[in-house]
């Protein structure tokens, strides 16, 4: 009976071994909280990173489309075009209506070669075709690489792909959320109306009762019920637009859960 | 007679249960088949595209590379070959996609000849038009090893459910064969490396 045991135990042990020593996948995780630059070699300086984040996550919020920059010292083994496109597919870079992410993957060199690829999800691939991307990466990333000025390849490529992707979806990204963060606030806002109308209503009833200032305090009531709902309907206006301004404000909202097919091109130097 | 009632019920219970874990899992095994189809349908799309462009960079590489004939042709056969392999796609066992693998593998290692071939000749590794197709067909090879792992991945999903206890007895009643997957072939099935 002991034996069996011991036996079980050795059987639990080595199996959950055998599960640990699994290797996780060698990809990154998706960063939490969601930033869209990802300096994971540490080639930008902060400010730099904070600058580039801050014009994506603006771009992001004007046409929706999400582009990721990702830098890592080594590439695990994959191909720089799979390590970008499983790092779109992974984190779900752009929408998932739209499929509109892009994956900016930079390998700095060091012993060995320098490693960059763009990866275009489907929605973009009409917008930035590969021939693009690859232009791209030839002519304005690679110069600025190989002088290891990585932030200026990196912004100089990113702008040329925001000019790209805009023209084919431009979605302001406010509007989703405008239409489900004015609802609540409208509800919330008919709520707390509500019950001040139920306190109004239960405190006059209460006063009614109360003799002799009945007439003047039902009089109140019913004066002041129409101011109160009528600005009312003006806080609901002000709460839906201060939504908006909540969304726009509140940095990068996440990513989409975009797809990629495999699109996009790739370099080295 | 009470009795005879509650015994009723237990089996009108039983049934209902039944009839509900079997809908379940029957529609959830629908569902995940049509996923591997459409998997399939992508898989397809990226390997005719490759097959595409091949006219294309055949014709180029001719007028640069009138000895080459022999590599030539047999990009051409290749070519037809991968194409009229073509599989149902509510058959897409080990051995089906292992054929299709094949086949289109070949494609590969006669494309992957044809691109060699470039560094004899000069004038054609120089073309404008040529570096355009490769790279074409590269951004292909790319797209073909992206849907292959989709592939592979909806259609592990898809066995997972299909061979999980007590599901497989459904499995089994109406039909849900196990699907292939893409092995990755030695060799046969490396993209042809096209350097810049």
């Amino acid at each position: 009976m002991k034996k069996t045991l011991k036996a079980l135990i050795t059987i639990a042990a080595v199996l959950s071994a055998i599960c640990v020593s699994i290797p996780a996948s060698a990809i990154p995780s998706r960063p939490s909280p969601a930033r869209l630059v990802n300096d994971l070699a540490g080639v930008f300086t902060p400010g730099q990173a904070e600058e580039l984040e801050r014009v994506l996550v603006a771009f992001d919020d004007s046409t929706s489309n999400q582009i990721a920059v990702v830098t890592v010292r080594d590439l695990e083994g994959y191909e720089a075009s799979e390590y970008a496109t499983r790092i779109g597919l992974g984190w779900g870079v752009g929408s998932e209506r739209f499929d509109n992410g892009v994956v900016i993957l930079v390998k700095p060199k060091d012993t060995s070669a320098g490693k960059v690829f763009i990866a275009t999800g489907y929605g973009l691939e009409g917008a930035i075709p590969d021939a693009y991307a690859k232009r791209i990466i030839n002519e304005v990333m690679i110069p600025h690489f190989k002088g290891e000025d990585y932030y200026m390849g990196v912004a100089e490529a990113c702008k040329v792909l925001m000019q790209l992707a805009s023209g084919e979806i431009s979605e302001l990204r406010e509007d989703e959320f405008d239409e489900d963060d004015a609802g609540a606030i409208a509800a919330a806002i008919l709520i707390v109306l509500i019950l001040i109308f139920v306190i109004i209503i239960v405190a006059g009833s209460g006063g009614g009762s109360s003799g002799t200032g009945s007439g003047s305090h039902r009089g109140g009531r019913t004066i002041y019920t129409g101011p109160i709902i009528t600005s009312g309907r003006n806080y609901g206006g002000w709460g839906s637009s201060s939504g908006g301004f909540g969304g726009g404000f509140g940095g990068f909202g996440g990513f989409g859960g975009g797809s990629f097919g495999g699109g996009g091109a790739g370099g080295s130097w | 007679m009470k009795k005879g009632l509650t015994v009723l019920l237990i089996v009108a219970a039983v049934v209902a249960g039944l009839f509900l874990w079997v809908k379940g899992a029957y529609n959830g095994m629908v569902t995940a088949d049509e996923n591997v189809q459409s998997a399939w349908a992508q898989v397809e799309n990226v390997y005719q595209r490759r097959a595409d462009l091949i006219p294309n960079l055949v014709a180029t590489v001719k007028g640069y590379a009138q000895h080459e004939s022999q590599t030539l042709e047999n990009v051409v056969s290749a070519r037809a070959k991968a194409t009229q392999m073509t599989i149902d796609p509510a058959d897409l066992s080990e051995e089906a996609i292992a054929r299709f693998s094949e086949a289109q593998g070949e494609l590969s290692s006669a494309l992957g000849r044809l691109l060699l071939i470039q560094e004899n000749y000069p004038d054609l590794k120089a073309n404008q038009n040529f570096s355009e197709l490769q790279a074409q067909l590269e951004g292909t090879e790319n797209r073909i090893a992206t849907e292959r792992m989709k592939f592979n991945e909806t259609a592990k999903a898809y066995n997972t459910l299909i061979r999980k206890f007590p599901d497989n007895i459904i499995a089994s009643m109406f039909g849900f064969e196990k699907k292939g997957y893409f092995e990755a072939q030695a060799g046969a099935e490396t993209a042809p490396k096209v350097e810049f």
